[in-house]
């Protein structure tokens, strides 16, 4: 785009004096103009040399390595001397790349691929049961372990409890997760992330096209993704700070979180402080915050048919203070609503043994229907310490979910019931502080509480308490691409109203990541 | 209420980003080196937003949101390149939503690619550490590259702000002439300098351009911790000659520090970026620091 310029300049040069009505300072700053011009075409010409040289280099193969060293001009050596160091290696030269820089660089047309392992030793003392357990946690909305995800009915029970995060006693190879990113083209970027567990069984994780060229700081992503609803919720399991998800997410959302098929919109608005506003809308198949169950139970339970999506939808602002280079904070709001909730409660009478009869129980299942609101708010606090590898580097995090189902008795055993509403609250929340007490060593501790309201509209209060686990883990980053970690937890979980149970739960974990470079997100 | 609450945020919306706006180029530089360059090139021109500080390593920074808000209206971005911002520029580029500063447009500039590279084409193994076959990322430590690339940057300011062209020039060649002039004392000084261990290759192009020699580097690999049997080669090799030890504030002092008590040098912590806020002088002043330290000592 310059090329043109020069013989301008000099024809400007040329007929300058002539015209007689230039300066000393208009023909010294011409002059300097063409110096620059002249640096310039120096540079892309010994750029040219030495891709020249080198392609002389290449369509001469079987020249012996100091044979097409000493044939190959290396046109910048005269600009840089050659190390006297003993151990420094040669200084390669190459020619600067064609000006459409990019960070990612290396990957050409094909996609950035990455491929992260994680495997874990894993041991509890509720006989390898734990892990399943803490997903199943008592409460008040929940009919215990029959859950209203389609899970109960599913014949593939690939899916089931001790799938994806839930390891038994010993060895798990939790997941592989193969991911494909690319910039489509001026408009788009897309990713694929595929999950891959010891069984071989293959998930689709996230799969979205961005749009990148919107003005006004909007972005568009469509697809199968993590929503943004909260902080955890978009981090895959191996960005997690500790092994296992916290309570409040594994219970009230599931081991996926929300993750679903739809669109969103985010706004950045132009305003002093970093503020992200954003919208969903997506399809509401989820396995716990508004799940529907299959046609064969809503005909058995008199339940209508799963809508048409899109049936969730979700709203988050999130605003970040400018506190200087060292800190770094966000507060978050979220809230999420399921047009459509379902699922079936049990319970049962037990009839005592009289003379007649032998001692009896009945099991009576209410199916009911309704919709389903989840609140969060979180807060991220980051301190950068400034020493080497994440040494002295703090963050806390903690967030507090809400979730609110209304729903309504459509089919009981009872038949006075049906038709009476009854609204089910359970929140949670959990705490956790990182913090790099060495170099490449980082400890944490967390908190987390599923169930500190419990509550059923109608006064009919059933509250057994709440789930709680205290964590701590050691994690020891060797390099950017290889992490060990161990962790303990202490567990302290309501299996039913009636039961609590106790127990320790120890992690051994691998994370090894191949391939392209992770981003290193907030 | 609502209403009132909106046309608040609508003039609060408006109303910022006025004290950027009054400069022609709204630049984010990603290190303060990249910094001083823009505000050489681009002097009152340009208002200038540093990303990171110059004792952090920019190959480990997160994208931070303060960092996603200065990129949201930025004209152009100036990075090192060669991919030393990879883990966090372009995810942070991506969430900013600014259509001008994506890779591939003119307001995307990569300081590492407008100059021959040091350390191009090494296998792509990961054996070897944290390899980048694009080269060494490093630039900002010579002289000359700088003033190549100031040259470079004064035609992009130039192509995004036509009518400050010939200022942006005039700024790049006055910063070429001001580092010509302290080259040959530099030279003079590093003439006879004993060389350096370091704890990684990122002073390689100050001591290229000088012919400072390089005795070892502390990790044997990129990326990879110092290991007591590279140390004790590394001692058995060195013992007895003359030399100094240099790292950065964000490289562990225990190896630079142990190293230089046995083999009896000084050891130095340099940042490899000048101070926050650095223009051309600072700059310089940043490379005089470093061709001090790497002098004879007296």
């Amino acid at each position: 785009m310059h090329r043109p310029l020069l013989p301008i300049a000099i024809a400007a040069l040329l007929v300058s004096p002539l015209a007689g009505a230039s300066t000393d300072a208009e023909i010294a700053e011409l002059r300097m103009l063409i110096e620059q011009m002249k640096s310039q075409y120096e540079r892309r010409i010994q750029a040219l040399e030495s891709r020249l040289a080198q392609a002389e280099l290449a369509a001469k193969p079987s020249a012996s390595p100091d044979a097409s060293a000493t044939s190959a001009p290396r046109a910048i050596q005269a600009e840089t001397r050659p190390m006297t160091a003993p151990l420094a290696s040669p200084a390669v030269t190459d020619a600067p790349r064609s000006g459409l820089e990019g960070v990612s660089g290396g990957d050409a047309f094909n996609p950035r691929l990455s491929v992260i392992l994680d495997g874990n030793y894993y041991h509890d003392s509720h006989a390898g049961e734990g892990a399943a357990l803490l997903g199943n946690a008592w409460q008040t909305a929940s009919g215990g372990l029959d859950h209203a995800h389609d899970h109960a009915a599913d014949e593939d029970h690939a899916h089931d409890a001790h799938a994806h995060g839930t390891p038994s006693n010993g060895f798990n190879l939790r997941e592989a997760e193969i991911a494909f990113a690319a910039t489509v083209d001026p408009y788009f970027d897309a990713a694929l992330y595929l999950s891959v567990d010891g069984d071989g069984h293959v998930e689709l994780e996230e799969g979205y096209v961005q749009t990148r060229s919107l003005p006004a700081g909007l972005r568009v992503k469509g697809g199968k993704f993590l929503s943004e609803f909260g902080y955890v919720n978009k981090q895959h399991p191996h960005e997690w700070d500790f092994v296992d998800q916290n309570l409040p997410y594994l219970n009230l959302l599931g081991q996926h979180g929300l993750q679903d098929t739809g669109l969103q919109l985010t706004w950045l608005p132009r305003l002093p402080i970093y503020t992200l506003l954003g919208v969903e809308a997506l399809q509401g198949d989820q396995e716990r915050f508004g799940a529907t169950l299959d046609p064969t139970q809503q005909q058995a339970l008199g339940l209508g048919r799963t809508n048409d999506g899109p049936r969730l939808w979700t709203a988050f602002a999130k605003l970040a203070p400018d506190l200087g280079v060292n800190h770094a904070l966000q507060l978050g709001l979220s809230h999420a609503h399921n047009s459509q909730h379902q699922e079936v409660q049990e319970h049962t009478h037990g009839h005592a043994a009289d003379e007649h009869h032998p001692e009896e129980i009945e099991v009576h299942r209410n199916g009911l229907d309704g919709d389903a609101d989840l609140w969060g708010v979180d807060l991220v606090y980051k301190y950068d310490g400034g020493g080497a590898h994440g040494h002295r580097d703090f963050k806390f995090q903690t967030e507090y979910l809400r979730s609110i189902k209304d729903l309504t008795i459509r089919s009981s055993a009872h038949p006075e019931v049906v038709g009476s509403r009854r609204t089910f609250t359970t929140d949670g929340f959990y705490a956790q502080a990182i913090y790099g007490f060495a170099p490449r060593w980082s400890a944490g501790l967390r908190y987390d509480v599923l169930g500190l309201t419990n509550e059923v509209s109608g006064g009919r209060q059933e509250d057994a308490g709440s789930s709680d686990r205290w964590t701590f883990d050691v994690t020891w980053n060797l390099t950017e691409f290889s992490r060990l970690r161990a962790q303990y937890a202490y567990n302290s979980i309501l299996e039913s109203a009636h039961e609590r149970e106790r127990f320790d739960a120890v992690y051994l974990q691998f994370l090894m990541s191949l391939g392209a470079h992770g981003a290193h997100a907030f | 209420m609502i209403a009132r609450l909106l046309t608040a945020l609508l003039v609060l919306t408006l109303g910022v980003g006025t004290a950027r706006e009054a400069a022609a180029l709204a630049v984010v530089a990603t290190s303060t080196s990249m910094g001083a360059l823009a505000r050489a090139v681009g002097a009152e021109r340009v208002g200038v937003i540093v990303l990171a500080a110059p004792d952090r390593d920019l190959h480990a920074l997160q994208a931070k949101p303060t960092m996603i808000r200065a990129l949201r209206d930025a004209d152009l971005v100036i990075a090192v390149g060669a991919e030393l911002e990879v883990g966090w520029l372009p995810l942070a580029i991506a969430s900013a939503a600014n259509p001008r500063i994506q890779p591939g447009q003119p307001g995307y500039f990569e300081a590492a690619d407008q100059v021959v590279r040091l350390d191009v084409g090494i296998p792509a193994d990961r054996a070897l550490g944290d390899v980048h076959p694009a080269g060494n990322p490093h630039v900002n430590l010579d002289p000359v590259r700088m003033s190549a690339i100031a040259a470079a940057l004064a035609e992009r300011m130039a192509g995004l702000d036509p009518d400050g062209a010939a200022g942006y020039r005039a700024n790049a060649a006055g910063f070429a002439a001001a580092l010509e002039q302290r080259l040959p004392s530099w030279q003079e000084r590093l003439a006879s300098a004993p060389g350096v261990l370091l704890y990684h290759r990122d002073a390689l192009y100050l001591l290229d351009r000088f012919g400072v020699p390089l005795l070892g580097t502390l990790e044997e690999v990129p990326g990879v911790p110092p290991t007591a049997r590279h140390l004790k080669r590394l001692t058995e090799q060195l013992r007895g000659r003359a030399g100094v030890v240099i790292h950065t504030p964000y490289q562990s002092p225990r190896a630079p520090r142990q190293m230089a008590q046995i083999l009896g040098w000084p050891v130095y912590s340099l940042p490899l970026d000048p101070p926050a806020d650095a223009d051309a002088q600072a700059y310089l002043d940043h490379l005089d620091r470093w061709v001090m330290s790497l002098s004879p000592q007296p």
